[in-house]
């Protein structure tokens, strides 16, 4: 019998009619199904044993003690840490996202130079250390021609860059704008030393002028801790809160009271309240009292303040009324948005603090003692605070003072955040050597000439000191909870390195000697604050604080009126100055705020109306610095001539879940000079609208 | 007519017969064979030793942890407990802690029951039942079994399937709604 065509089609039959009949299809089918789920670029788990430990994140605008949980050593979810006074067990809407953003595709994985525009080459931290040691020997003693910024106002790190451009003949080290900078200005001011904190937690009647508690004043997550706890749900309320400011944002909609005042006019606010204390016959056994209540009967009377803010006298009077009859008032004045504010709004503030007896009381304002330093060579910490980088990059720009040859940026996005944001990234640009010590692929790493990324907190020692508006002096620190994801290096050691380079001696050989001694100085163990805890002191400073009236007198001027005011807000939810909105947080942007890819601005249909805007009209605002495109959105949360916008969208660096989503309200700050102090201040902006 | 001789010639309908046959021996006998490749584990791991000899259980390396979750295989920090350095004469022990534990390199155990990052599986949850419903009794066995790995998949022969699971809930009465094991 030999094979032809019929027959090999018969076996051929055969043979497939036999395989339908045996797995060999069913399951090869089931098998390929299975492949399928595990091909190379699908994420795969990471298995192995689930840990917890304590952190400290910086993502936010205040640091957040956290407990981070890992699976076989990787970080996947952070929680509060309950234990930890800083934030008492709150987690801020970025830090949330914390072991996300430890992943995230912006994540820098190595140091790189520049070498063309947006274009950079990989290079070894060898190198990129050798590169950096050349730039700064050749400036090395030359006043003036190295410049540090740092984005941690809490961290020993910036006690180390300080220490470091002190020993390399600069003077220029500073912090990014925030708070604190107006507060210990005022702090000066009034003669005091050290910092300016708030007991929250024991006040039953709480004023906030300005201050956006809830997003962006202070420690925002223990605020709300705080305000939780004085207010349970379906339980007694314990603390009164009163909120007078430009719109009605999270602070203002969980008082009890909104009082809606136009932005950069918290300062005439306060002094018109102190009118009717002293009227009352509120006084303070201070060296200027006469000066100061001379000032305010003169120039603050209830018809000049109600020209100036529109809150009618007998309004005034109510609220001056109330807070002298709580038995633990406190009154605290911030920027809407967390930065700019100058230090007239807390001088106004303290004044109404001192009238009503309540500094360095519990539940009052506190002066707190810096915590001792690490690094000998640093700034004192409120000398750090003080500084004016604004002022500075302003005075670069116009070329009034000389453009350093080496400019370093630490966890800090100058490009993006600061203020007239244009002029002050043109200032950047003119720096011949520019470095950045980002952990993401941010605004300013993307101009920089070399890049050394820092590892997350989550991969290095750190620790925060105190965060401005807490109500002790207290310090909280954090040891790595997983190995380095990438090739990063914690940028106190790149400096503790590169200075031993240079002869530089700054007493420590790594980053971990740095925040143990910083510890060891305050009093606290190290041990229980790496395991979470936080070291608290209840020490606050002696001596007695004055009205700093000849200050107030200049500072606080009067609105013209007649325009339309600039009230931007910070929403930590939307990131902050240095955070972009992590990938998580995207999904819970409020249409209100970015519709598409554009940027919603709010204003209510009176000013709309006289707009001659309507819902959903698109319009360019103009400052003095720059332009925005937004849409309007109407808002009768917002009061009258006055235009809210969010911060934090506009980024053009990042990643996909934050670049090119709305514009960055920044570019149209005005940036002035607070007359009497000298800071700069950009509470006070205005905008033309077409 | 020609085609009805050839036919005859080649034996009627016996070749669709031989090739139905062909292809049963291949598809029950041959091809559950080819489809899986077989593999032994890094180490010769010896159950037998750590029960009987040293007295241990189970749920001395096999434990839940605080927060109800399985640890599953243990890692070398617990095993440097006690091999921290070479305490007997096998082979075994002595590549487990030159090549493993000395270089900080976690076994790399192949997983009998591996199931995909796509089914929530709790130990916690199925504590009721015995280990070994599910897993080989290797508890008094001084060899490892032979991991068969499938070829196509890349999963383990005894990878429980999604029917088995099902069945099971079936019969003891458990949801069998998606959420339940697909988070």
């Amino acid at each position: 019998m030999g094979i032809d065509r019929r027959t090999f089609i018969q076996l051929v039959t055969g043979g497939v009619v036999g395989s339908l009949f045996t797995p060999v299809i069913w399951k090869s089918l089931d098998d390929a199904a299975i492949w399928s789920q595990n091909w190379s670029w699908i994420p795969r788990l990471k298995y192995g044993a689930i840990t917890e430990q304590a952190s400290l994140s910086k993502f936010g605008a205040s640091p957040c003690a956290e407990i981070v949980k890992s699976v076989g050593g990787s970080p996947y979810l952070t929680k509060g840490n309950e234990e930890n006074e800083m934030s008492k067990g709150g987690v801020d809407p970025i830090s949330a996202s914390g072991p996300q953003l430890m992943y995230s595709p912006s994540r820098i994985d190595g140091p790189m130079k520049k070498v063309g525009e947006g274009k950079y080459e990989s290079i070894s931290w060898e190198d990129a250390e050798k590169l950096l040691s050349e730039k700064l020997a050749a400036v090395k003693g030359q006043k003036g021609k190295l410049a540090i910024v740092s984005g941690d106002s809490t961290g020993t790190a910036s006690e180390v860059l300080s220490g470091f451009a002190t020993e390399m003949g600069s003077s220029d080290c500073y912090l990014m704008p925030g708070e604190e900078q107006g507060a210990t200005v005022a702090l000066n001011s009034m003669g005091g030393n050290g910092q300016i904190g708030y007991d929250l937690d024991n006040a039953d009647f709480i004023l906030f002028v300005g201050a956006d508690a809830m997003d962006s004043w202070g420690p925002v997550v223990r605020n709300q801790r705080v305000y939780s706890e004085s207010r349970p749900t379906g339980g007694d309320i314990t603390t009164k809160y009163l909120y007078a400011g430009a719109f009605l944002n999270n602070t203002a909609a969980a008082s009890d009271k909104w009082i809606p005042v136009a932005p950069g006019t918290g300062s005439i606010f306060c002094l018109g309240l102190a009118y009717h204390m002293l009227k009352a016959g509120a006084s303070a056994s201070v060296s200027d009292f006469a000066d100061f209540k001379t000032l305010v009967m003169s120039r603050f009377t209830p018809d000049k303040v109600e020209k100036a803010i529109g809150v009618k006298g007998a309004d005034m009077a109510a609220i001056a009324k109330q807070l002298t009859a709580a038995s633990a008032p406190v009154v605290v004045a911030g920027s809407e948005f967390g930065m700019g504010a100058g230090a007239a709004d807390v001088i106004a503030a303290s004044a109404l603090n001192m009238l009503l007896g309540r500094v360095n009381k519990e539940g009052g304002m506190k002066i707190l003692p810096n915590l001792p330093k690490a690094v000998d060579a640093a700034a004192d910490r409120s000398e750090l605070a003080a500084k004016d980088f604004a002022g500075y990059l302003a005075g670069v720009a116009s070329g009034k003072v000389g453009t350093p040859d080496v400019m370093m940026v630490y966890e800090a996005n100058p490009v993006y955040a600061m203020p007239q944001t244009e002029a002050m990234a043109s200032a950047l640009a003119k720096v011949p050597f520019f470095v950045s010590f980002s952990t993401f692929m941010d605004e300013t790493a993307s101009t920089a000439d070399l890049i050394m990324p820092n590892p997350t907190n989550y991969e290095r020692f750190d620790d925060a000191q105190t965060p401005y508006g807490i109500g002790a002096a207290m310090l909280s620190a954090c040891a790595p909870v997983a190995e380095p994801l990438y090739n990063s290096k914690a940028t106190v050691d790149v400096i503790l390195g590169v200075a031993s380079g240079l002869g530089i001696d700054l007493g420590y050989e790594s980053a971990e000697t740095v925040f143990q001694a910083k510890a060891e100085k305050a009093g606290a163990d190290w041990d229980s604050l790496v395991e979470g805890a936080a070291y608290v002191s209840d020490s606050t400073e002696s001596g007695t604080i004055k009205f700093a009236a000849s200050v107030l007198s200049k500072a606080v001027v009067m609105p013209k009126g007649g325009e339309v005011a600039l009230a931007p807000y910070s929403k930590l939810l939307n990131g902050s100055s240095t955070t972009a909105i992590p990938p998580l947080n995207v999904a819970l942007v409020s249409k209100f705020e970015l519709k598409g890819k554009d940027l919603l601005v709010q204003v209510n249909a009176k000013t709309a109306k006289k707009l001659g805007k309507s819902e959903g009209a698109m319009v360019k605002l103009s400052g003095a610095g720059g332009e925005c495109t937004a849409r309007i959105h109407i808002n009768e949360g917002v009061m009258n001539d006055v235009i809210a916008a969010p911060l934090g969208f506009g980024h053009t660096a990042w990643d996909v879940y934050s670049s090119g989503k709305g514009d960055n309200i920044s570019k149209i700050l005005t940036v002035g000079t607070e007359s009497g102090t000298g800071l700069s201040v950009w509470t006070s902006s205005f905008v033309s609208i077409a | 007519m020609e085609e009805k001789r050839t036919s005859k010639q080649c034996g009627g309908v016996l070749p669709f017969f031989i090739g139905v046959l062909a292809s049963l021996i291949v598809g029950w006998w041959v091809f559950p064979q080819v489809i899986y490749s077989q593999k032994t584990q890094p180490i010769d791991f010896s159950h037998k030793v750590h029960v009987e000899g040293e007295g241990m259980d189970c749920e001395s390396c096999h434990m839940f942890m605080e927060d109800g979750s399985f640890a599953g295989l243990p890692s070398n920090e617990q095993c440097a407990e006690c091999h921290e350095d070479i305490l007997g004469e096998s082979k075994a022990e002595e590549v487990y802690v030159t090549e493993y534990l000395q270089k900080g390199v976690e076994v790399p155990w192949l997983v009998y029951q591996y199931q995909p990052d796509n089914v929530y599986f709790s130990h916690m949850a199925h504590q009721g039942f015995e280990c070994t419903d599910c897993h080989p009794d290797v508890g008094n066995s001084d060899t490892l079994p032979t991991y068969y790995e499938n070829r196509i998949s890349g999963y383990s022969k005894q990878t429980m399937k999604m029917w088995q699971c099902e069945r099971c809930h079936a019969e003891v009465g458990t949801s069998n709604a998606c959420y339940v094991c697909h988070k």
